[in-house]
Order: structure tokens, then C-alpha cells, then sequence
């Protein structure tokens, strides 16, 4: 391996390093207040997927269109139920980032362990970071090949 | 001698027996009134037993638990408060009556478009008078009412009548109108039609005139019986009827594909004015006969089904 050869890898290792550790830039969203409708049947929830900015506060109307149905939200530790006909809701301050799961509470049938959704706070960072990795390692593998035999000169 | 030797084999033989008939007689006590009951959704069989005997004064004990989903139950016309049913749990309640009769326990969990079906029969026998309800005909019955006949309204306003603006001209009203027999047995749109022709009040225009129909049934109402009628529509009535009375509750479209029919649209004025509270009351009472609305008799006590008309009419008046 040439000198220069040597540099770049090292360069890709800091690289990479920077790309898993480096903060993101926070652009600071003013929390604002966020309704979501989410409909409960046997066993799903829709919309199962609810993204939110970090202090946002949310309520959820949980509407059930078969059997009672709950939504309890981990980490969060809250939760509520709901009948057929009566929409419910949930209000809160989504004060912890990250992404957490939402599942039903009520033994409502079979699939009932299967019914959950997910509650995403703020920007899903390992989404950029994977990607940002992804392009560096394709570059590493690209400069990094060993270089072909030089051509006989006679 | 032989007298105590025949007193000693009589004492023993007794003792005996009663040490055998022992665990017999404790067994039926303890387990005669211990009723395991069952909840399933209706589609799958509903409540087992669907028939529990039972006697006036003796308490009742029921261990309930459910086969599938969350259930409830409670007892209609009765003040037990409802108890939910949850699959590998058991619930345990004790109920006593004090009435004999044939009384309706009754799922208060949603369940399903068939979830009112859910219901099953408690038999109380004893030698006390049964409950008034339970021997007088409803309203609609005395007054002879069709309640299946339609029911449009004659007449209708153009704007939401204010029971505020009613009572403004109230001291014009003849006390007739203030009787509850003829609040019970009128439609809104047959008041408006004899209010309207009422020489007492021809100095009034037509949404003054709609102001005192609405006034009259605010008369007949109490902030407590909506409040009520309120709690017991959102429970048992919004599933179909839908929140906010428009006939497009969650379980609408099922019911239409079970029935055939969809539920009341109680924010139509033509439908709504048309119906007085003892049709109403009976349309409750008694259920639409295989069209998907419930019968509620056995269900509501006679207060109840009243605060439900009640609350109905707010659909239409404010
Ligand atoms: C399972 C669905 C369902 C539930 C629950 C239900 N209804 Fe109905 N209801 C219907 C349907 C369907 C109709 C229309 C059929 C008919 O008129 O007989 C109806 C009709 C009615 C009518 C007649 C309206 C008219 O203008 O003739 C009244 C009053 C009524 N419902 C009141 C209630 C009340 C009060 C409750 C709750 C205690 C209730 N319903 C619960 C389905 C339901
Ligand atoms: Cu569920
Ligand atoms: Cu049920």
C-alpha cells in the first residue's frame, strides 16, 4: 500500500467516526400542538406510525371500530382505552426523543401481542448516519482496490 | 345394660352418618349459589349460562370470565354497577334481588356490531310483588301509537329553534302546553302546528314560535336527566347512532349490511320533529324488530329511557 493509500484510510476511519458521533445539527422546531386520529381494529393500528418533533404536545383520539382496544406508549408509561363509539384520548408532551412502540393494552383476540405502532420524536438520525457510512464505505472500496499490475513496458 | 349398649350403638351410628352426610351437605352449601359464567362474543354463543335461577333474598355469586375479547357485565334496571369481563381473569359479584321476575344481565363492553346481542336471563322467584315496570305498559301502548309507521315532520324551522328565545314570549303560553301528557304524546311539528294557530300567540313569528316549542321541551327536561341521557348515549347508542347523533356511528355500515337499514339520523329535523317522546320512548323500549336497533326494555329503567328522549331532542333544539 502506497503513502497515499495510507492517508486515506485513515481519513475514512475519522470520517466514519464523525458520521456516527458527530450531534446533529438540532434545527430547533417550536413545539407546537399535534392531533393524530388513529383508528384501533382487530389488530392494527392506522396510522401505526406517528412522527413527532421533540416537545411537541400530542394528543392522540383513539377510535375503536370493533372491540375495546388500548394504546399504551413504552417509556412513556401511558396509556388509554377505548370503546366502539367512544373516541378516546391520550394528551402529552413528547418530552423523551427517540422511537418508541405503541401497543394495545386489552386483550382484544388472538393476534392481540401483535397489534402495536411505532411513536418516532424527533428526526430518525441512524437513518443519515447509516446512509452517510453507506456512501464512505463505497468510496473506501473504490480508491482502496489494489491497484492493477502496472503494464510490461519491453 | 343392654339399654346403654343399644344408646351407645344408636349414638354411633348416628355419629357416623353425620360424618358421612357432612362434606354433602357443606359442598351444597357453598357451591349451590356459585355461578361460573362464561362470556363469548355473540357470534361465538354469548353468554353460557344464558339462563341463571335465582331467589329473592339470597345472594347470588357469580365468578365471570371471558373466552375472547374484554366483555362487561351488569344487570338491567338495576343499580349494580357494571364490572368488566377479561379473558384469563375472573370477576366475581355478588347480586340480590329483592323483586322476583325475569331480569336481563347484559355484555357493557363493545364487542362487535353484535355486541348488544349479548345478553342473557337471570329468573327470580319468590312471593314479593314484582316491580311496577314490570307490569305496566309502556306510554306508547296506552296512547296506542304506531311506532312503525314513518314520521315526518310536517313542518320544520329554518334555523336551529332557541329554547332561550321561547322563553322570552313564555308568559304568552296557555298552561295546556306546559302539561307533561301533551309534551309525552305531541311531536315537535304537531306542537309548532297548534302553537302556530293558537289565537294566544299570533302576534308571534315562526322562529319565536319554534323558540317556545323548544322552551316547552326544555320545560319537561332537567340539566341532571341530560346529563344522564348524555353518559347513556355514549355507551350504548353512539356505536351506531354516532357521536354526535348523525347516524354514522362505527358500527353503521355493518349494521346496514346486517340489517338491511342504517341507524337514525337524529340531526334530521324532518325525521326527528316528527316523533313525539312516548314514540321515541317506545322505539327504545321495544327496537326496531330486525333492523339492527337493540330492544332496550329489559335493559333501562323507565327514568332512563325518558332521559334518553330527553337528550335526543338536543340534537334538534338549543
Ligand atoms: C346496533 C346498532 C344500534 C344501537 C346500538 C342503537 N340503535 Fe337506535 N337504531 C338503529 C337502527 C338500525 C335504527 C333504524 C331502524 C328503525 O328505525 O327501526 C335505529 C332507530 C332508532 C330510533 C328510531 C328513530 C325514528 O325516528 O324512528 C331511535 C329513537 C333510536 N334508534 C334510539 C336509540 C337509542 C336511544 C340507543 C341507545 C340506547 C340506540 N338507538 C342504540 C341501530 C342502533
Ligand atoms: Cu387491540
Ligand atoms: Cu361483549
Amino acid at each position: 500500500m502506497s503513502k497515499k493509500q495510507w492517508f486515506f484510510a485513515i481519513f475514512v476511519v475519522l470520517a466514519g467516526m464523525v458520521i456516527v458521533f458527530a450531534p446533529l445539527p438540532v434545527h430547533a422546531t417550536a413545539p407546537t400542538q399535534r392531533t393524530f386520529r388513529v383508528e384501533a381494529s382487530q389488530y392494527t393500528y392506522s396510522p401505526a406510525i406517528l412522527k413527532v418533533n421533540p416537545g411537541d404536545i400530542i394528543s392522540i383520539e383513539l377510535i375503536s371500530t370493533d372491540v375495546v382496544h388500548g394504546l399504551y406508549v413504552d417509556e412513556y408509561g401511558i396509556s388509554v382505552t377505548a370503546d366502539p363509539g367512544q373516541t378516546a384520548r391520550l394528551t402529552f408532551t413528547a418530552d423523551k426523543p427517540g422511537s418508541f412502540r405503541f401497543r394495545c393494552n386489552v386483550t382484544c383476540g388472538a393476534l392481540h401481542p401483535f397489534m402495536i405502532g411505532k411513536l418516532q420524536v424527533g428526526p430518525n438520525t441512524w437513518l443519515w448516519r447509516a446512509s452517510g457510512l453507506t456512501v464512505l464505505a463505497a468510496l473506501a472500496i473504490l480508491i482502496l482496490r489494489p491497484s492493477p499490475p502496472k503494464a510490461q513496458v519491453t | 345394660m343392654k339399654n346403654s349398649e343399644q344408646l351407645s350403638r344408636l349414638l354411633i351410628t348416628v355419629g357416623l352418618l353425620i360424618v358421612i352426610a357432612l362434606p354433602f351437605v357443606a359442598r351444597s352449601v357453598d357451591t349451590q349459589d356459585i355461578v361460573e359464567v362464561h362470556a363469548r362474543m355473540a357470534e361465538s354463543g354469548g353468554w353460557m349460562p344464558g339462563t341463571i335461577q335465582a331467589q329473592t333474598g339470597i345472594p347470588l355469586y357469580l365468578r365471570l370470565t371471558s373466552d375472547d375479547v374484554m366483555h362487561g357485565f351488569a344487570i338491567g334496571q338495576s343499580d349494580n354497577p357494571a364490572v368488566d369481563v377479561l379473558p384469563g381473569k375472573i370477576t366475581e359479584v355478588t347480586v340480590a334481588f329483592d323483586k322476583p321476575g325475569t331480569y336481563t344481565y347484559y355484555c357493557t363492553r363493545w364487542c362487535g356490531p353484535n355486541h348488544w346481542r349479548m345478553r342473557g336471563t337471570i329468573e327470580v322467584t319468590g312471593n314479593e310483588m314484582p316491580s311496577s315496570q314490570a307490569i305496566n305498559p309502556p306510554l306508547y301502548i296506552k296512547l296506542n301509537l304506531d311506532i312503525d309507521t314513518p314520521h315526518l315532520a310536517s313542518a320544520t324551522p329554518a334555523v336551529i329553534p332557541d329554547a332561550q328565545r321561547g322563553a322570552i314570549f313564555s308568559a304568552l303560553l296557555p298552561d295546556s302546553y306546559l302539561l307533561p301528557d301533551y309534551y309525552l304524546s305531541h311531536s315537535p311539528a304537531q306542537v309548532y302546528l297548534d302553537v302556530q294557530v293558537d289565537p294566544a300567540l299570533a302576534t308571534l313569528s315562526n322562529s319565536d314560535l319554534w323558540g317556545l316549542v323548544a322552551y316547552i321541551w326544555q320545560s319537561n327536561t332537567t340539566p341532571e336527566g341530560l346529563t344522564e341521557g348524555q353518559r347513556l348515549f355514549a355507551q350504548n347508542c353512539a356505536a351506531c347512532h354516532g357521536e354526535t347523533g348523525n347516524g354514522d356511528g362505527v358500527f353503521s355500515a355493518d349494521i346496514n349490511a346486517l340489517a338491511g337499514k342504517y341507524p337514525a339520523n337524529f340531526s334530521d329535523p324532518a325525521s326527528l320533529l316528527g316523533a313525539g317522546p312516548a314514540l321515541l320512548q317506545g322505539k327504545i323500549l321495544r327496537g326496531g324488530m330486525g333492523t339492527g336497533m337493540p330492544s332496550w326494555g329489559p335493559i333501562f329503567t323507565n327514568q332512563q329511557t325518558w332521559d334518553l328522549v330527553s337528550y335526543l331532542y338536543t340534537f334538534q333544539f338549543k
